[in-house]
């Protein structure tokens, strides 16, 4: 009978083991690939690695609403996946308490591989980059002694932080990790422009894509630079200044002059998804950023030198050619990122 | 078994004879172990201590009332008279100073290793290496910072140092706030280190709990080295003049006296 037991309680450790009820560190970790037409990582894994439980208490964390003032708004509230994480149709987004801020939401993509984030570069440590969401008023008026109470009383959260780190803490610094953890995995690197720079199949560009990528490399891979699209830099793109906003961009984080109205150049993966663009939401469809950019540039001290040829502002671009760019630019689609499951709320 | 303790026991012996002959002359005196050392920063203003609600004329004219003042020190390091030095370790050693939290303001360093010090040196703000970490090593910090109002989040970092209050002069005439925040910008990291001598060895054993007095005078930091006039500008949290404050932040501290009982 004492056999017996023993032998029953032997079974109960195995299986509350394997069933992922232990509150024992879990160190299970995530290989994370450098897709082969990507530049380096920017972000130091030694520091942060991933791990499986990390990458799962991030994701609940992004999807969280009660780490909000309101309880309602979370990450995810504005970062919607199917959008490629920014918040469709909306100009800019609305935060707690039906505040509205005065920027758009920016895709969440890639982000390991870049050095600054927010519109202006507020910040350049992805860990941090996200006190700021979850701190501002106008989006989550988070707070830190808040959201920590909150996941103190929660077992899902005291177990999960037991399991992804080795400390076992709920603190801040542990949440911020694994929010990092979960946005460094958001990786988009399987668009058909992908699999055509990397020679796999379903790359084959068609005819206008093909013309269209010649256009873009000739015309925009200045500043979008890379297969991320970006060159990391910020740039005045001689948008009109909104007179109600009047958004100074980068000045606000240096206070030089020649950062005034100056931001970041956004990456253009999965910019089919991602409407409405420019900083300020102000354009609805590529074709009225294109026409922007062949006939809308405005002239200011800090208009970027690539947009005025003696002169002569914007980029030249026929109808046919922004027909072929805008084809091209639909192939940064990324439909296994769109969907994957192991990103989605639910 | 005896004897085997008696050997080790004079070989111990022997040991420490050495040490303390290699280490200095002050034979009489073992130093061995880890004792404590306490830390206060004592607010004043140019000669006196510094009380809330008590106007203070600076150098512009300007009169000033504080009724903010809070400064982050860190990677607090010992040096000892034989020129060695003890880094408190860097996780432990994040402090938030508030002038309006008595509590604050008088810190308890631990384990420190027995010895005779000679100088202390801080930091003022988060170091860029620690930033550059990201979350790792930070610990509950953030949270820390937060509640005490020294989180710059727009920035997603830290306010160094807050200094808050109002203040006329000739030309602005109604009370009116000013702000003084120093931090990381996209120019400057505005991260300084402080080295004081101290007048006197604080000498750290295991039975004696020295303290140094540090005072902070408050008026440097605007009416320092560099004259910041508010009326040009009373919210300074950005640009040029966060490193003007940083520079005025050199000369704010100084040693008044050490305790060793």
């Amino acid at each position: 009978m004492k056999k017996y037991f023993l032998g029953l309680f032997m079974l109960c450790l195995l299986w509350s083991c394997s069933e992922d009820e232990s509150d024992e560190y879990q160190n299970i970790p995530i290989s994370f690939e450098v897709p082969s037409n990507f530049p380096d990582l920017a972000y130091n894994l030694e520091n942060n690695p991933l791990t499986e439980k990390g990458f799962e208490l991030g994701k609940k964390l992004f999807y969280d609403g009660r780490l909000a003032s309101d309880g309602i708004v979370s990450c995810g509230f504005c970062h919607i996946q199917e959008n490629a994480f920014t918040h469709h149709g909306h100009t800019f987004s609305h935060g707690v308490g039906e505040a509205i801020g005065t920027r758009n939401t920016p895709p969440i993509q890639n982000l390991a591989f870049q050095t600054a984030y927010m519109w202006d570069g507020a910040t350049t440590h992805l860990d941090l980059q996200a006190i700021i969401p979850f701190t501002s008023p106008i989006e989550m008026n988070g707070n830190f002694s808040d959201a920590i109470a909150m996941m103190e009383s929660d077992p899902s959260y005291q177990k999960l932080y037991k399991q992804a780190f080795a400390d076992g803490k709920i603190n801040s610094e542990n949440m911020l990790k694994a929010l990092g953890q979960f946005m460094v995995m958001v990786t988009s690197s399987n668009s058909k422009f992908d699999k055509f720079r990397r020679n796999e199949s379903g790359g084959t560009l068609t005819q206008d894509e093909s013309e269209g990528y010649a256009l873009f490399n000739q015309k925009c891979a200045s500043c979008h630079a890379t297969d991320l699209f970006t060159d990391n830099s910020f740039r005045n793109n001689g948008l009109s200044i909104n007179p109600s906003i009047n958004d100074i961009g980068r000045y606000k984080v240096t206070e030089l002059d020649e950062d005034k109205y100056k931001f970041k150049v956004p990456s253009l993966r999965n910019i089919e998804k991602t409407a409405p663009y420019m900083h300020d939401g102000r354009f609805f469809t590529l074709e009225a950023v294109l026409n922007h950019y062949s006939s809308g540039i405005t002239n200011s001290p800090t208009l970027d030198p690539i947009l005025n040829n003696s002169g002569t502002l914007g980029i030249p671009l026929t109808a046919t050619e922004k027909a072929k760019l805008i084809a091209f630019l639909k192939t940064l689609t990324d439909n296994q990122y769109l969907t994957d499951r192991r990103f989605a709320e639910y | 078994m005896k004897f085997q303790l008696k050997n080790i026991a004079i070989a111990l012996v022997a040991t420490l004879a050495f040490t303390s002959c290699s280490n200095d002359d002050d034979s009489t005196n073992q130093v061995t172990g880890n004792g404590n050392l306490k830390v206060e920063f004592d607010q004043i203003y140019n000669d006196a201590d510094f009380a809330a609600n008590t106007p203070y004329t600076n150098s512009n004219g300007e009169i000033v009332t504080i009724n903010k003042a809070k400064y982050i020190v860190s990677n607090i390091v010992l040096t000892n008279e034989n020129g060695s030095t003890y880094t408190i370790p860097k996780n432990e050693s994040y402090y938030i100073i508030d002038e309006f939290t008595p509590a604050s303001t008088l810190i308890e360093l631990t384990n420190i290793p027995a010895g005779n010090y000679t100088k202390i040196s801080y930091g003022i703000g988060v170091d860029q290496e620690q930033f550059n970490l990201g979350a790792t090593g930070q610990g509950n910090f953030l949270t820390q910072a937060q509640d005490a109002g020294m989180m710059w989040s727009w920035s997603a970092g830290y306010k160094f140092l807050a200094l808050e209050g109002t203040f006329t002069s000739s030309t602005v005439t109604t009370d009116t706030q000013f702000m003084v925040h120093t931090g990381q910008t996209g120019t400057d990291y505005n991260y300084t280190t402080i080295t004081l001598d101290l007048p006197e060895n604080a000498l750290v054993r295991t039975t004696i709990t020295p303290q140094i007095h540090i005072m902070a005078d408050l008026k440097h930091i605007i009416d320092g080295t560099n004259k910041i006039a508010l009326s040009d500008g009373p919210m300074v949290m950005g640009g040029n003049k966060l490193a003007l404050v940083t520079t005025n932040l050199s000369n704010m501290f100084e040693v008044h006296h050490v305790h060793n009982d």
